[in-house]
C-alpha cells in the first residue's frame, strides 16, 4: 500500500516538472565537480521525464482516468490546474522521447556548456507546460519558458548569422506573445477566470468588439507561433541557420506545444475556424511549393516543417468544424495525432540526420552515396514524411481525405493532395542528390560513427510501431497486408551476403508469399495472379545473371512483387492503395539502383505519386458517394460515378505512361537495371491494366453512363499507340526503342479496356498476356545484348546474329508475336480488337489502330536490323552468346507464344471464364475457329497453312542446295559501289535509320509533352519564386508581416462589421 | 475420320497448287506484257513474252552461290512463303469451291497482316547481306508502306462498314449481280482511296524509290543472285497478282472464272502502269506526306460516306 | 468638478497603455537599430502592462484585503481585481527577461558584425 503510494508519488505527471527544475539546479552544482555527472543527470533526467509520462499514459489506455494536478490548495478554476489526459500523454511521451533522443544529437554541443543542458531541461519542461495547463495565463507563462530557453539556446551560437536569426525570431514572437498576453487579458476582464475549460463553459460570456478582439488576439498570438504564411520568414532563418540540434526541437517540440495549445482553445474560435483552415491550408501549399527552389538543406527542412504544421492546423480546423459528427474525436486522434507523430519523428530524424552529413546544400549530399545506413534512413524519413506506406502519415492522411470526402469538401482534398506531391518533389529530389555515387577520390569522407545516426534509426522504429497501431485501430493490419514488407526485411537480413545466389531465397519467399496471398483468388484478379507472380517469378529468375552483390535490389524485388500480390487481393480501396503506394515505392528504389536511376527515378517518382493521388481522389469520392471502402460497392457510386472513373482511369493511365504523360517511362525504363526493365514492362505495367480492368467492371459496366469516358478512354489508349510507336521509331538507344514500344503496346491495351464488350476485354486480357511474353523477351534479349557489348546504342552494334544467334532467334520471333503478323500470337489480339472496335463503331479509333501497327514495323525492324543483322563490328567478333540463365526464362516464354498462337483456344477459355461474370460471354466457336459478327479466326488452320507454305519453298531451297555449291563468304564481300568497305562503321547502315520519315512526319513527335512538363516545372519555380519574396531576410520586415497578420485576421473575420 | 480429314486437306493443298500455278504463270506473263506495253509506248520493241519465265529458270540453275549466313538465306524463303499464304487465305474464284483455297482459316484482316510476313522475312534476310542499299531499301520502303496502309485501311473499314463482314466470299457475294453492285460504284469513294494505295503497293513510279529498279543495284533484293533471287522473282509476280486479285474481290465485284479475273485484275493494274509511266519518282519523304493528304482525306470521307449509305 | 476628473483613471491608464503599445511597436517596425528596436519592445510591454493593470482597477476600490473595512459580501463592488495585478507582477518578470536576452543579443551581434543595424542582418533569406 505504502510503495504504492510511493510509485504513484514518483511516477505523478508533476514529477517531470520536478525533474526538470531539480535537475536544474543539480547540474551546476555537478559541473562544479565534473562535466560527466552533469550529463548523466541530464540525461537521467530526460529519461525519467519520458518515463513518467509513458507510465502514465499506459495507464490511462488501461482504464485509469486522466489525472489532474491542482495547485496552491485551491480547487480550479480558483488555482491553476494541469492535466495529464490520453492526448496530453501521447504528446508529452512522443515530445519527450524526441527530446530524449535530440539531447543524444546535440549533446556533442550541448555539453559545451553546463547552462545548455540546464536550457535543454527548461524548454522540454515549458513545452510538458504549454501541453498539461488549463490556465490561460499559465499557458502565457509556460510558451514564454519555452521561448526564453529556445532564445538562449540558440544565442550560444557565436556565428552572427545564427545570433541575427535568433533576434529576428525573438522580435516576432515576442510581438505575437504580446498579442496573446493582451487577449488573455481581455478574456479574463470578460469571463472573469482564467481556466481555459470555465472559460469554454462561459463562452457566450466573450461577446462584442471587447471579445472578438480579445478572441482575435489569443487565437493569432498562438497560430503565429506555428509559423503560418507569409509570417514565418523569422522561423526559416532560425532553421536555416541554427544549430540542428535546436532547430529540430523548435521544429517538433516547440510546435508541438503550441499546436496543442491551439487544439484547447479551439473551443473557442467558432468562427475563426474558416480562417485558421484557412491560413493553415494556404501555408502546406505555398511552403510546399516554396520549398521545390530550396537547395539549402535546413532551410529546406523548413519549409517542410512548416507546411506540415500547416497541414496539422488544416485538419485540425476542418475536423473542428465537423463537430457535430459521432465519433470525431476518434477520427482526430487517428488524423492529427498520425500526423503529429509523423512529422515528430521524421522531421526530427531529417534535421538530425542534416547535422551528421553537414553538407549545407542538398546538391552535397552525394557524400552519403556510399553509406548505405544512413541513405536508408534517410529514404525512410522521406518516404514517412511524405505520407507513404507503411508510416502513420498514410493511415492519418487516408482517414483526414476519407472524412473530408464522406462532408463533400474536395476542394480541401485536392489542395492537400496537391501540397503533399510537391513536398515529396523536393523531398525526393534531395533523395536523389544524396544517391548520385561521386568518384572515389572526390569522395569526402564523413566522420560519423556508427552510434551517431542511432537516435535516427530509433525514430525510424517508433515509426513503425505507431504505424503499426494505427493500422491495427484501422482494422487493417492484417498479417497479409505487411507481408511484402516482412519479406522484404528478412531478405534484408540476409543482404549483407555476397553473390548472385541471393535471388533463390527471393524466388523462394515471393513464390510461397505470392502463392499464400493469392491461392484464394478467382476470376479476373486470379488471372492477374498467374501473370503477375507466375510472370514475376519467371522474369526474376534471370535476375540470376548478374553476378555482382546488387545491395537491395533482392529484397525490394520482393516487397514489389509481393505488393503485387496483395495488391489482386485487396477487398477495399484502402488495401488497393496501400498496395499500391508500396508497389510504386518498392519500383521507384528499384529504378535507383540503376546505372544513372537517379534521376529518372525521380520522375517515374513523381508521376506515379500523381497518378496515386488521382486514384486516392477517385477513391475518396467513391467513399463519399457511397459511405463504403469496399471496391465491390464502387458500382453503387450514382452520379459521382463519372468522376470517379475518370480519376481512377487518369490514375491507372499515368502509370501506364498514357500519352501526354508519357515522359518519365523512356527515362526510368532506360536507366533502371536491365533484368528489372524486363520485369518493369512485362509485370509492374500490368498492375495499371489490372487496376484499369478492376474499375472498368466495377463502375463501367454496371451502368449506361460507361460510354462516354469510355470513349475518351479509348481515344487515349490509341493515341498513347500511335505516338508510342512514332516515337520508338526514332530511338538509337535499344532500351529507349523498348521502352516507347512498351508504352505504344499498352495504348492497344487500353483502347481494348475502354471497348466495354465482352470481345474487346478478351482482346485487352489476351494483349496483356502477349505484351507480358514477348515484351520479357525483348527486353530479357537486350540485357544480354547490352551484358555482352556493354553499349546501349543500337548503331554501335550490327550483325550480332553470328555472335548470339539464340538471342536473335528469339527476339525474332518475339518481334513477330508483337506485330501481329500471322501465325504468331500478335495476330490474335489485333484482330479481336478490331472486330470488337467495329462492333462498337469507333471506325477512327480502328483506323489509327491500322497506322500505329504499321508503324511499329518500322522500329521493329530496325531493332533486328541494326543490331543482329548488317555489318558486325570488329571489336565485336569475339563476343559469346547471352548467359543460358538469361536465355531459359526466353525460352519458356518462347514456348508459350508458340503454344498460344496455335491453340488460342487454351488461353481464350480462362480468360473469358473470368470476364463472364461482368459482360455476357459473345464469344462463338465453330470448331477451332472463333466467329464475330464481321469475321472468323482459324488459329490453328492459320497455324498449319503458314508452317505449309513456309516448308515448300524451304525444301525446294534445300535441294537446290544439294546440286548447288554455296559458299559462306567474309564480312565485307558485297556488292557495295564497286568498292569492298574497309570497315563496318562505314557500311552499316543503322544511325539516323528513318531520316527520310523524320523529314516527312518527324514534326509530330517533336517533344511536345517534355516542353510541356518543363514549363510547368519552370511556372512553379517562377511561382515559388513570388511567393518568397516576403522572405528578404529583414528582421523588421518580418516584424511588420507579423503584425499584418493580426490586421489580416481581423479583416478576414469581419473586423470592420464591428 | 483422320483419313478423312488428311483426305481433305490434301484435296485442298492440290487445288491450291493449281490456283498457284495458274496465278504465278498469269503473274509472270503480265509482267512481260506490261514491259511490251510500255516499249510500244516508248518506242522500243521489248521483251519476249517468255523473258520472265527464261530468268526464272536461269537463275534457279545457277551452278554458284554464296551465302552471308542463315537469315540471308531464309529471306527468299520467308518471302515466297508470304506471297503463297497470302494467296492462299484469298478466295480466288467466286462460287467455285476448288479455288476458294484456305480462306475459312481467316478473313480480309488476316490477308491484310500476312501481306507483312514476306517482306519481313526478306528484310531480314537482306539485312544479314551486311549491305547498306538493301537496308536503306528497306527502310525506304516501310516508311512508305506506314504511310499508303492509312488510305488503305480507312478504304477497307468503309467497306467493311458498308458489308458489315470481314469476309472475303462474304463481301464478293455482296457484289454480284451486275457491274451496278460492284464497290466501285457502290462505295466509289473508298475505291478512289484504295487505288491511290495501290500505287503505292504496287511499287511502280511515282513511288518507286525504294527499289529503284533503274539505276545502281539498290533495294532489298541488291545482294540476291542465283536461286534465292530466282524464287524472289517468282514472288514478285505471284504476289503482285495476289494483291490485284484482292483489289478485285474488294472493289470489283470479284471473279466467276478464271478469264473474268484475268482481265479485271489487268486492267487494275494497268492503272499503276499508267500512272508510273506518266509521273516522275518522289523522293521517299514527299510519297508518305502524299499519302498522308489527298488519299488519307478521300479515306476518311469513304468512312462518312459509308456511314452515310448505311444509315440511308 | 472638471472634465478630466470624469474620466474614470483606469481609461486613462487604459489609453496611455494602448498608446505605448503603439509607439512601442512602432519603434520595432522603424528603428534600423538594434538597441532601438529593444528600447521599442521594452515600451510595448510597458504598454501592456499598464492596460493589464487598468482592466481590474476599480476607480475608487481599495486593496484587495478582505478584512473588517471591507466585507465580503461587498468585495467585489469595493475592491480592486487582485488578479491582473499579479499576473503583472508575472508579466514584468518574464518582459525583463526576455529584454535581458535580447540586450545579451545585440552584444554578441556587436560583437560576431561589428554593427548593430538590423538592415545588415539580412544573410539568410528567401
Amino acid at each position: 500500500m505504502v510503495t504504492a503510494t510511493i510509485t504513484d508519488l514518483l511516477l505523478h505527471p508533476l514529477g517531470i516538472y520536478v525533474l526538470a527544475l531539480g535537475a536544474g539546479f543539480l547540474i551546476p552544482l555537478f559541473d562544479r565537480a565534473h562535466r560527466g555527472s552533469a550529463i548523466l543527470v541530464f540525461l537521467l533526467a530526460l529519461a525519467c521525464m519520458v518515463g513518467i509520462a509513458g507510465f502514465n499514459l499506459f495507464g490511462i489506455i488501461n482504464g485509469a482516468t486522466a489525472i489532474d494536478i491542482e495547485t496552491a490548495g485551491i480547487k480550479p478554476p480558483f488555482s491553476i490546474n494541469l492535466r495529464f489526459g490520453l492526448l496530453e500523454g501521447g504528446i508529452v511521451l512522443a515530445v519527450n522521447t524526441a527530446a530524449l533522443l535530440g539531447a543524444w544529437h546535440y549533446l556533442p554541443r550541448l555539453k559545451e556548456h553546463a547552462s545548455a543542458l540546464l536550457l535543454y531541461l527548461i524548454l522540454v519542461m515549458g513545452i510538458n507546460g504549454m501541453v498539461m495547463t488549463r490556465d490561460l495565463f499559465n499557458l502565457f507563462i509556460f510558451i514564454e519558458i519555452t521561448s526564453i530557453a529556445t532564445y538562449a539556446l540558440i544565442g550560444m551560437e557565436r556565428s552572427g548569422s545564427v545570433l541575427a536569426a535568433g533576434f529576428k525570431y525573438i522580435v516576432a514572437t515576442s510581438i505575437a506573445s504580446a498579442f496573446f498576453l493582451l487577449g488573455t487579458i481581455f478574456i479574463y476582464y470578460q469571463t472573469g477566470t482564467l481556466n481555459i475549460d470555465d472559460i469554454i463553459a462561459n463562452q457566450e460570456l466573450i461577446s462584442g468588439p471587447i471579445g472578438f478582439i480579445a478572441t482575435l488576439f489569443v487565437l493569432t498570438g498562438l497560430l503565429i507561433e506555428l509559423k503560418p504564411y507569409p509570417a514565418n520568414g523569422w522561423g526559416l532563418d532560425v532553421y536555416e541557420t541554427a544549430s540542428t540540434g535546436i532547430a529540430s526541437l523548435i521544429s517538433v517540440g516547440v510546435s508541438a506545444g503550441m499546436f496543442f495549445a491551439v487544439y484547447k482553445l479551439l473551443p473557442l474560435a467558432g468562427d475563426f475556424l474558416h480562417s485558421i483552415a484557412f491560413i493553415g491550408g494556404l501555408t502546406f501549399l505555398f511552403s510546399n511549393i516554396i520549398g521545390l527552389k530550396q537547395d539549402n538543406t535546413k532551410r529546406l527542412l523548413g519549409y517542410s516543417s512548416i507546411g506540415q504544421i500547416g497541414l496539422l492546423t488544416l485538419a485540425m480546423a476542418l475536423l473542428a468544424q465537423l463537430d457535430s459528427q459521432v465519433d470525431i474525436q476518434s477520427q482526430m486522434y487517428l488524423i492529427v495525432g498520425g500526423l503529429f507523430v509523423n512529422h515528430l519523428f521524421a522531421k526530427a530524424g531529417l534535421f538530425w540526420l542534416a547535422g551528421l552529413v553537414k553538407s549545407s546544400s542538398i546538391r552535397g549530399w552525394s557524400v552519403i552515396s556510399k553509406r548505405r545506413g544512413m541513405l536508408l534512413l534517410l529514404g525512410i524519413m522521406m518516404t514517412a514524411l511524405v505520407g507513404l506506406p507503411p508510416f502513420p502519415g498514410f493511415w492519418a492522411k487516408w482517414e483526414l481525405v476519407m472524412l473530408l470526402a464522406s462532408n463533400d469538401m474536395f476542394g480541401w482534398i485536392s489542395l492537400i493532395l496537391l501540397g503533399s506531391l510537391l513536398e515529396a518533389a523536393y523531398l525526393f529530389r534531395w533523395f536523389s542528390y544524396a544517391q548520385q555515387s561521386v568518384a572515389d577520390d572526390e569522395q569526402a569522407e564523413i566522420p560519423v560513427s556508427f552510434w551517431q545516426p542511432l537516435p535516427v534509426a530509433i525514430a525510424v522504429l517508433l515509426l513503425f510501431a505507431t504505424s503499426y497501431v494505427m493500422a491495427a485501430v484501422m482494422q487493417v493490419a492484417s498479417p497479409e497486408l505487411y507481408l511484402p514488407l516482412v519479406a522484404g526485411f528478412a531478405l534484408w537480413l540476409i543482404d549483407g551476403v555476397h553473390g548472385r545466389y541471393k535471388n533463390l531465397p527471393m524466388l523462394v519467399a515471393v513464390a510461397i508469399g505470392g502463392y499464400l496471398l493469392t491461392k484464394d483468388l478467382d476470376g479476373i484478379n486470379s488471372l492477374f495472379s498467374y501473370l503477375l507472380i507466375g510472370g514475376g517469378l519467371l522474369v526474376s529468375i534471370a535476375a540470376l545473371y548478374r553476378k555482382d552483390d546488387r545491395k537491395g535490389f533482392y529484397p525490394l524485388l520482393a516487397v514489389l512483387l509481393l505488393s503485387l500480390a496483395t495488391l489482386l487481393r485487396a477487398q477495399s480501396s484502402l488495401e488497393f492503395f496501400f498496395s499500391w503506394e508500396l508497389m510504386t515505392l518498392s519500383s521507384y528504389l528499384l529504378i535507383t539502383l540503376g546505372r544513372d536511376g537517379a534521376k529518372p527515378a525521380l520522375s517515374y517518382l513523381l508521376f506515379s505519386l500523381g497518378s496515386a493521388y488521382l486514384i486516392f481522389a477517385g477513391f475518396a469520392v467513391a467513399y463519399g458517394a457511397t459511405g463504403s471502402l469496399l471496391l465491390s460497392s464502387l458500382g453503387n457510386s450514382g452520379e459521382s460515378m463519372t468522376m470517379i472513373f475518370s480519376l481512377l482511369a487518369a490514375g491507372f493511365i499515368i502509370k501506364m505512361g498514357g500519352f501526354g504523360f508519357h515522359i518519365w517511362l523512356p527515362d526510368a525504363y532506360a536507366e533502371a537495371d536491365d533484368d528489372f526493365t524486363a520485369l518493369l514492362s512485362s509485370v509492374v505495367s500490368k498492375a495499371g491494366v489490372f487496376g484499369l480492368v478492376i474499375i472498368a467492371a466495377q463502375l463501367g459496366v454496371r451502368s449506361d453512363i460507361g460510354l462516354d469516358p469510355a470513349y475518351v478512354l479509348g481515344w487515349i489508349g490509341i493515341l498513347t499507340a500511335t505516338f508510342g510507336a512514332l516515337m520508338a521509331v526514332f530511338q538509337e538507344d535499344l532500351k529507349r526503342l523498348l521502352a516507347y514500344s512498351s508504352m505504344g503496346q499498352l495504348g492497344y491495351i487500353v483502347t481494348g479496356v475502354a471497348l466495354m464488350s465482352h470481345l474487346g476485354w478478351v482482346s485487352a486480357m489476351y494483349m496483356t498476356v502477349n505484351h507480358f511474353l514477348f515484351k520479357g523477351i525483348l527486353l530479357l534479349s537486350a540485357a544480354g545484348i547490352i551484358l555482352r557489348t556493354n553499349q546501349r546504342l543500337m548503331y554501335k552494334m550490327g550483325g550480332l546474329i553470328k555472335n548470339m544467334p539464340f538471342t536473335f532467334t528469339f527476339t525474332m520471333i518475339a518481334i513477330i508475336a508483337m506485330s501481329g503478323v500471322p501465325p504468331l500470337t500478335g495476330y490474335g489480339g489485333k484482330w479481336m480488337m478490331f472486330n470488337a472496335l467495329m462492333d462498337k463503331g469507333w471506325y477512327w479509333i480502328a483506323a489509327l489502330a491500322f497506322f500505329s501497327s504499321a508503324i511499329a514495323f518500322l522500329y521493329m525492324f530496325r531493332l533486328l536490323q541494326t543490331v543482329f543483322l548488317g555489318q558486325r563490328k570488329l571489336e565485336h567478333h569475339e563476343l559469346r552468346e547471352a548467359p543460358a540463365i538469361l536465355l531459359i526464362p526466353q525460352g519458356v516464354m518462347i514456348a508459350c507464344i508458340m503454344v498460344v498462337s496455335a491453340y488460342p483456344k487454351l488461353l481464350l477459355d480462362p480468360l473469358s471464364a473470368a470476364i463472364d461474370p461482368w459482360i455476357a460471354n459473345t464469344l462463338v466457336w465453330e470448331g477451332t475457329a472463333m466467329v464475330t459478327n464481321f469475321g472468323y479466326w482459324n488459329a490453328p488452320m492459320i497455324m498449319g497453312v503458314v508452317g505449309g507454305v513456309w516448308m515448300v519453298p524451304l525444301i525446294l531451297l534445300l535441294l537446290i542446295s544439294l546440286t548447288l555449291k554455296i559458299q559462306k563468304v567474309e564480312q565485307f564481300n558485297i556488292v557495295f559501289a564497286a568498292e569492298r568497305p574497309r570497315r563496318p562503321e562505314e557500311t552499316h547502315y543503322a544511325y539516323n535509320f528513318f531520316a527520310h520519315y523524320d523529314r516527312a512526319i518527324g514534326f509530330l513527335v517533336r517533344p511536345r509533352a517534355t516542353a510541356f512538363w518543363n514549363t510547368i516545372v519552370e511556372w512553379s519555380h517562377t511561382t515559388a519564386s513570388s511567393l518568397r519574396i516576403f522572405y528578404n531576410g529583414n528582421g523588421q520586415t518580418y516584424a511588420l508581416f507579423v503584425v499584418m497578420y493580426f490586421v489580416a485576421m481581423f479583416l478576414l473575420n469581419g473586423g470592420l462589421a464591428l | 475420320m483422320i483419313f478423312d480429314s488428311m483426305n481433305e486437306w490434301l484435296s485442298k493443298a492440290g487445288y491450291f497448287s493449281l490456283t498457284l500455278l495458274i496465278v504465278t504463270i498469269y503473274g509472270l506473263f503480265v509482267g512481260a506484257l506490261i514491259e511490251r506495253i510500255i516499249a510500244k509506248v516508248q518506242g522500243r520493241i521489248g521483251i519476249p513474252y517468255s523473258q520472265p519465265f527464261i530468268n526464272i529458270l536461269k537463275n534457279f540453275f545457277k551452278r554458284t552461290a554464296i551465302s552471308h549466313g542463315i537469315m540471308f538465306y531464309l529471306g527468299p524463303v520467308f518471302r515466297i512463303a508470304g506471297g503463297i499464304g497470302t494467296l492462299a487465305f484469298i478466295p480466288v474464284i467466286y462460287g467455285n469451291e476448288m479455288f476458294s483455297n484456305f480462306s475459312t482459316a481467316g478473313d480480309l484482316f488476316l490477308v491484310i497482316y500476312f501481306m507483312f510476313f514476306g517482306q519481313l522475312g526478306m528484310a531480314l534476310g537482306a539485312g544479314e547481306s551486311g549491305h547498306p542499299y538493301s537496308a536503306i531499301g528497306i527502310a525506304r520502303g516501310l516508311s512508305q508502306m506506314t504511310a499508303y496502309e492509312v488510305p488503305f485501311a480507312l478504304a477497307v473499314i468503309s467497306i467493311v462498314i458498308q458489308y458489315d463482314t470481314l469476309s472475303l466470299t462474304e463481301i464478293v457475294a455482296a457484289q454480284q449481280g451486275g457491274w451496278q453492285n460492284w464497290t466501285v460504284i457502290t462505295n466509289w469513294v473508298a475505291t478512289l482511296a484504295a487505288m491511290l494505295a495501290l500505287l503505292g503497293m504496287t511499287g511502280y513510279s511515282p513511288f518507286d524509290i525504294f527499289l529503284a529498279p533503274q539505276e545502281i543495284p539498290i533495294g532489298p533484293p541488291t545482294e540476291f543472285h542465283s536461286a534465292y533471287l530466282s524464287l524472289l522473282q517468282t514472288n514478285r509476280a505471284l504476289f503482285g497478282a495476289t494483291k490485284l486479285i484482292l483489289f478485285m474481290n474488294l472493289f470489283f465485284g470479284g471473279a466467276t472464272g478464271w478469264g473474268e479475273l484475268m482481265i479485271k485484275t489487268f486492267l487494275i493494274y494497268m492503272v499503276a502502269i499508267i500512272v508510273g509511266v506518266a509521273f516522275p519518282r518522289f523522293r521517299v519523304d514527299q510519297a508518305i506526306r502524299f499519302f498522308f493528304k489527298i488519299p488519307t482525306l478521300i479515306g476518311v470521307m469513304s468512312i462518312i460516306y459509308a456511314q452515310m449509305l448505311l444509315t440511308a | 468638478m472638471n472634465m478630466l476628473t470624469d474620466i474614470p483613471i483606469s481609461l486613462i491608464v487604459l489609453c496611455s497603455g494602448l498608446g505605448l503599445i503603439l509607439i512601442g511597436m512602432w519603434g520595432m517596425l522603424t528603428q534600423r537599430n538594434i538597441i532601438r528596436m529593444i528600447i521599442g519592445f521594452s515600451l510595448m510591454d510597458t504598454g501592456i502592462h499598464m492596460v493589464m493593470v487598468s482592466i481590474g482597477y476599480v476607480t475608487g476600490g481599495t486593496a484587495p484585503i478582505i478584512n473588517d473595512a471591507v466585507p465580503i459580501a461587498d468585495a467585489v463592488n469595493r475592491v480592486v481585481d487582485p488578479v491582473p495585478s499579479a499576473l503583472v507582477l508575472t508579466a514584468i518578470v518574464i518582459g525583463l527577461g526576455v529584454t535581458a536576452v535580447m540586450l545579451a543579443f545585440a552584444v554578441r551581434i556587436f560583437k560576431a558584425r561589428n554593427t548593430l543595424n538590423i538592415d545588415e542582418c539580412t544573410e539568410s533569406k528567401w
